[in-house]
């Protein structure tokens, strides 16, 4: 265990020390790295097959690291809605997961009200086989079946629960913008 | 007719000699860094013996020995191997990989094995802890 430290103390130091290379103006010195996680995910996205109802976009082009989806479910209680997430790979891909966040407010039991989403795939059972087509199809399950047992917005989970058909009006007005429970919610049925 | 040989050339391929699964398909891609075995993980230059292969024994899985490394120094791999999530275990083969990266590779299992291990461990002393208080 020690050796793993080490090595992740290390790894650290040469981040840092890149970091200031940069900060002193001296061009970045294009390493492994960066190169190795930039050609896998360069693979990633030209692999990516998704149905209709999930689109990408690259607001810069030039940067394939960071990018937003918006998926547009078919079916179930968010049917109608669009829901926007922003997705940023770091160079460490495809040892790390890549970062998914919802960009808008949403009522989920899955994703808090800051955007985080409890998924498995992109968290414990992260592993580097699994790629970006996976973890969106993952994504876009959580709208067709929200999970209610591993809870991060525990109060909407709950009514999933006891009450599936609150829970359905609950998700249609926070849809819409409006207020439930005392809390507001971004309308994603524009 | 006469022919005379003016200039000859050589020609060699090389190919990893992997075992083939039982699906009768051996797995060309590095399951890590989809890269064809044949070449280089994404850290090396030249293929062949400077980025040599490791193979999994238990499963059949196949990985750069880079990558493979790279992934069991996380916490999070758990010692497990990327396509199964079985405990990964390699083979031992002559010649592959410098003593060095291999060492690192023993440790990295090890280490991983320690931590379940305690782990395990932990766990017992609960599950001990639980049956306590439920005969009180």
């Amino acid at each position: 265990m020690l050796r793993i430290r080490q090595l992740q103390k290390k790894k650290q130091e040469e981040a840092e020390a890149a970091q200031m290379a940069q900060s002193h103006g001296i061009s970045p010195v294009a390493t492994n790295r960066v190169n190795s996680a930039h050609i896998r995910l360069q693979k990633d996205i030209t692999e990516l097959d998704l149905p209709r109802s999930i689109s990408v976009q690259f607001p810069n082009p030039a940067d394939i690291s960071y990018f937003e989806i918006t998926i547009k479910p078919e079916s179930g209680y968010y049917q109608h809605g669009r829901f926007r997430f922003a997705v940023s790979v770091n160079e460490n891909f495809p040892i790390d997961p890549p970062k998914i966040k919802c960009l808008q407010r949403i009522y989920h039991p899955n994703i808090d009200l800051e955007g985080n989403i409890c998924l498995n795939i992109l968290r414990e059972d992260w592993s580097p086989a699994l790629n970006l087509n996976s973890v969106i199809i993952g994504l876009n399950f959580l709208f067709l079946e929200p999970n209610p047992t591993d809870p991060l917005n525990k109060t909407a989970a709950n009514v999933l629960k006891k009450t599936p058909e609150v829970f359905r009006s609950n998700v249609l007005n926070s849809m819409r913008g409006h207020y439930v429970d005392d809390g507001y919610y971004d309308n994603v049925l524009r | 007719m006469k022919v005379q040989v003016l200039e000859w050339n050589a020609v060699a391929s090389w190919h990893w000699d992997l075992k083939v699964d039982d699906s009768g398909v051996a797995d060309e891609l590095c399951g890590i860094c989809r890269v064809p075995f044949d070449g280089t993980c994404p850290s090396c230059k030249y293929p062949g013996t400077d980025c040599p292969l490791i193979l999994g024994d238990g499963c059949t899985h196949n990985f750069h020995l880079h990558c493979i490394l790279k992934w069991l120094e996380q916490d999070t791999s758990k010692g497990l191997c990327p396509m199964c999530r079985q405990v990964f275990v390699y083979k031992r083969i002559k010649n592959m990989g410098t003593s060095e990266e291999l060492h690192n590779l023993q440790v990295l299992i090890e280490g991983h094995k320690a931590m379940r291990e305690r782990e395990n461990e932990e766990n017992e002393f609960d599950s001990f802890e639980d049956d306590v208080r439920m005969t009180d």
